[in-house]
């Protein structure tokens, strides 16, 4: 390699100012359980639900998650790991207690009425 | 628990480089790209003029019934796909695969000259959606340009492959995003855009010195300029999306970089009719579903035209080339949008037309021609969206592969996607941290248009008034890029891996070949020893092409989402 520029370039001020550097990641690397606020139907509406149609209840670029036959440690496996190709793994995003409350959301899921 | 997000790679392959080929590449330079050379393919999109089109005529209407497989390559690796446009240049052709494995192949033999494997971020793959596809590499001064997934852009070696450069442009740990979309070369500078839309960030397109590497600008396309950060409501701009995640072109008249941009984030608002004031993103969100007129040397804003004031439907501008034509003396630059609607400019990006490519639109009843301005736009309360299915899908009535201008015909040949979905729209607040998520803003589903059944189509039109020739028709619309010839030929890979030949003058299939899988990637051609090639990427997979098992059943649910060839056609 003759020369190699690796810095980084400035970031946009406003999303540095709302994250966590590096370093202070590392420091605390738990991202806090906010498990209050936590609502999982906004979480489908914001990310899940871009790939398992209506809110799970459906076929998309991900399967159905409404009366999935698998057992909650491989839901909850999937969600963390996600798949190559497939799905994004979302260890780093979500917390365990939130991970459980998806589980417990698939499995309430009925047919929208209407 | 591990601290992911700062960890930066797995040891994945070394570049191996290699000179066997005694293919001397010349160089590429601003002028020979704009001359357009009838032997090479040499941006993304064919020439700055991104016409799509080669001017070589040995394959032509009357004998591409001989046309055969005359070598493959298989790039390994390719997970979602094979999604690139190849170039070439003086018999070689370069190309991409997911991960961004670079090739530099024998454009008459397919023998491999050098490739370039850069060591990527497997953790931060394993966390992204659009990713790791790559969609194309840039050529300019010896040198090979590829972004990555992880924020960085390359200047090889054209001969070896041997990495010049290397620059950190984006922290992709922290915002999610990287780069998929080819860079575009001019006057000693690499443009590349960032992903964005859906991802709370402010999308920037950044220029490059080609041969330090060194960051020259970038521009924010959420919030660029102080005129337009007032047009982001309560902040809003700071988790805005934008990006131009495919490549524009340049027009050396006005050193100019045209650009198209991707959406807001959340693609869908809740803000209903008052979306001024209220709703996720309040105001017209400039520059997000825009084209835009950057400066080459300063980065700085010449000139745009916000095609979706508030884009509420994810029908960004980021889609599209940008076809520089000339009639009667006046000079046009058309552009297809997402949403469905082609854009006819002047090349300062004042509307001189618009017009609609597919059939089922909705969420405008029209646009104003003359001015460009949307007339009865559907804007959207939290709760299902009752009335009617939106239209078109989420893919989009126009999707990004590019379509074809053929000079010699005088037509515009453009696939369109006639489906539409349900929706119900939530309120979301976007996540920035430890890691960008994605902010979509509805539950939905693909439905089949009000009027009948989904389907795509190829359209022979008047670039300029839209007017049509022919049309052809598919059960399932075909998501690769489209390729005319001065051999009366046009060229369309399609979504169920069949390569079609027509005639460009009235659409008559002459010839048609499997490749074995789904396209939704490039085709060129070139001549190489003095003989023409025809060059495809075959491979499915990813956000759009994930749809087709669900949906349509048939060959998609065997059909692999991690595989893919280069498939190249000569006569025999
Ligand atoms: C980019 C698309 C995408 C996103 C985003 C996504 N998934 Fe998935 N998901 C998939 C795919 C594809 C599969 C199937 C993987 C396989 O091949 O087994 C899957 C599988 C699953 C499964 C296992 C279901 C089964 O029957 O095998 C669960 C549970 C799941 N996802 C939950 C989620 C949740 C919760 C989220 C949001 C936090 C999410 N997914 C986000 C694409 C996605």
């Amino acid at each position: 390699m003759k020369s190699s520029v690796k810095r980084i370039a400035a970031l946009p001020v406003a999303v540095l100012a709302v994250s966590l550097s590096c370093v202070a990641a590392a420091q605390s690397p738990t991202p806090a359980p906010d498990s209050e606020t936590f609502d999982v139907e906004q979480l489908f509406a914001g990310t899940c639900g871009f790939c398992h149609s209506e809110g799970g209840r459906a076929a998309g670029k991900g399967p159905q998650l409404m009366n999935t036959p698998r057992d909650d440690d491989f839901i909850r496996n999937r969600i963390k790991h996600g798949k190559q190709g497939a799905m994004p793994a979302f260890d780093g995003a979500l917390t365990d207690s939130q991970i459980d409350q998806i589980v417990t959301y698939i499995r309430a899921l009925k047919p929208r009425a209407g | 628990m591990k601290t992911w997000w700062c960890y930066s790679g797995l040891p994945l392959v070394v570049g191996a480089t290699l000179t066997v080929s005694s293919a001397l590449a010349q160089t590429v330079d601003t002028a020979r790209i704009e001359a357009a050379g009838q032997n090479d393919w040499l941006t993304y999109h064919g020439s700055y003029k991104s016409y799509h089109y080669s001017p070589l005529s040995q394959i032509n209407a009357g004998n591409v019934g001989n046309l055969s497989v005359a070598w493959m390559h298989i790039p390994g690796r390719s997970t979602r796909g094979l999604q690139s446009m190849p170039v070439a240049a003086d018999g070689v052709l370069y190309y991409s695969g997911s991960y961004s494995r670079v090739f530099a192949l024998n454009g008459a033999t397919g023998e491999v000259i050098w490739s370039y494997f850069p060591e990527l971020d497997e953790a931060l793959i394993a966390r992204q959606t659009h990713s790791p596809y790559n969609r194309g590499v840039a050529l300019g001064e010896g040198k090979v340009f590829v972004g990555t997934m992880d924020g960085r852009l390359f200047g090889l070696d054209a001969k070896t492959g041997k990495v010049l450069w290397e620059t950190k442009l984006i922290d992709s740990q922290k915002l999610t995003v990287g780069f998929t979309g080819a860079p575009l070369y001019a006057k000693g500078t690499v443009i590349i855009g960032s992903q964005g839309g859906e991802w709370p960030g402010r999308g920037p397109i950044f220029a490059v010195d080609a041969t330090t590497g060194k960051k020259k600008w970038e521009f924010l396309t959420v919030a660029g300029t102080d005129d337009a950060m007032k047009t982001w409501g309560n902040d809003s701009w700071r988790t805005g999306g934008g990006g131009g995640w495919m490549p524009g072109t340049y027009d050396s008249e006005t050193n100019t970089v045209l650009w198209g941009t991707a959406n807001p984030a959340p693609l869908y608002d809740w803000s209903g009719a008052d979306f001024k004031t209220q709703g996720a993103r309040p105001g017209d969100n400039l520059y997000t579903s825009s084209v835009i007129g950057l400066d080459l040397d300063t980065g700085k804003l010449k000139f745009y035209h916000q095609e979706l004031p508030h884009d509420a439907w994810d029908f960004d501008s980021a889609v599209g080339e940008f076809v520089m034509l000339e009639r009667d003396g006046q000079k046009y630059v058309v552009h297809p949008n997402k949403g469905g609607f082609v854009f006819v400019y002047d090349r300062n990006l004042a509307v001189k037309n618009v017009w609609p490519l597919v059939q089922n639109i909705n969420f405008v009843k029209s646009i104003d021609p003359k001015t460009g301005e949307l007339i009865g736009r559907r804007d959207f309360s939290v709760g299902k969206v009752t009335e009617m299915p939106l239209c078109p899908y989420i893919g989009g009535g126009i999707s990004w592969n590019s379509g074809s201008y053929n000079p010699k015909t005088g037509l515009y040949y453009k696939l369109g996607q006639e489906w539409c979905m349900t929706l119900d729209i939530q309120k979301t607040t976007p996540v920035t941290t430890p890691q960008a998520q994605l902010n979509i803003g509805a539950d939905f589903k693909m439905a089949p248009p009000p009027s009948g059944e989904i389907y795509g189509h190829l359209d022979a039109r008047d670039p300029i008034t839209g007017e049509k020739k022919w049309e052809v028709r598919y059960p399932e619309p075909p998501l690769g890029s489209v390729l005319s010839t001065a051999g009366n030929l046009v060229f369309v890979p399609d979504s169920r891996g069949i390569l079609h030949a027509y005639d460009a003058d009235n659409g008559a299939e002459l010839w048609n070949h499997s490749d074995g899988t789904g396209h939704q990637g490039g085709i060129i051609s070139y001549s190489a020893n003095g003989k023409q090639y025809i060059a495809v990427t075959a491979g499915f997979g990813g956000m759009l092409s994930d749809d087709y098992a669900p949906n349509f059943g048939g060959v998609y649910k065997s059909m692999p989402r991690d595989d893919g060839a280069l498939i190249v056609y000569s006569l025999k």
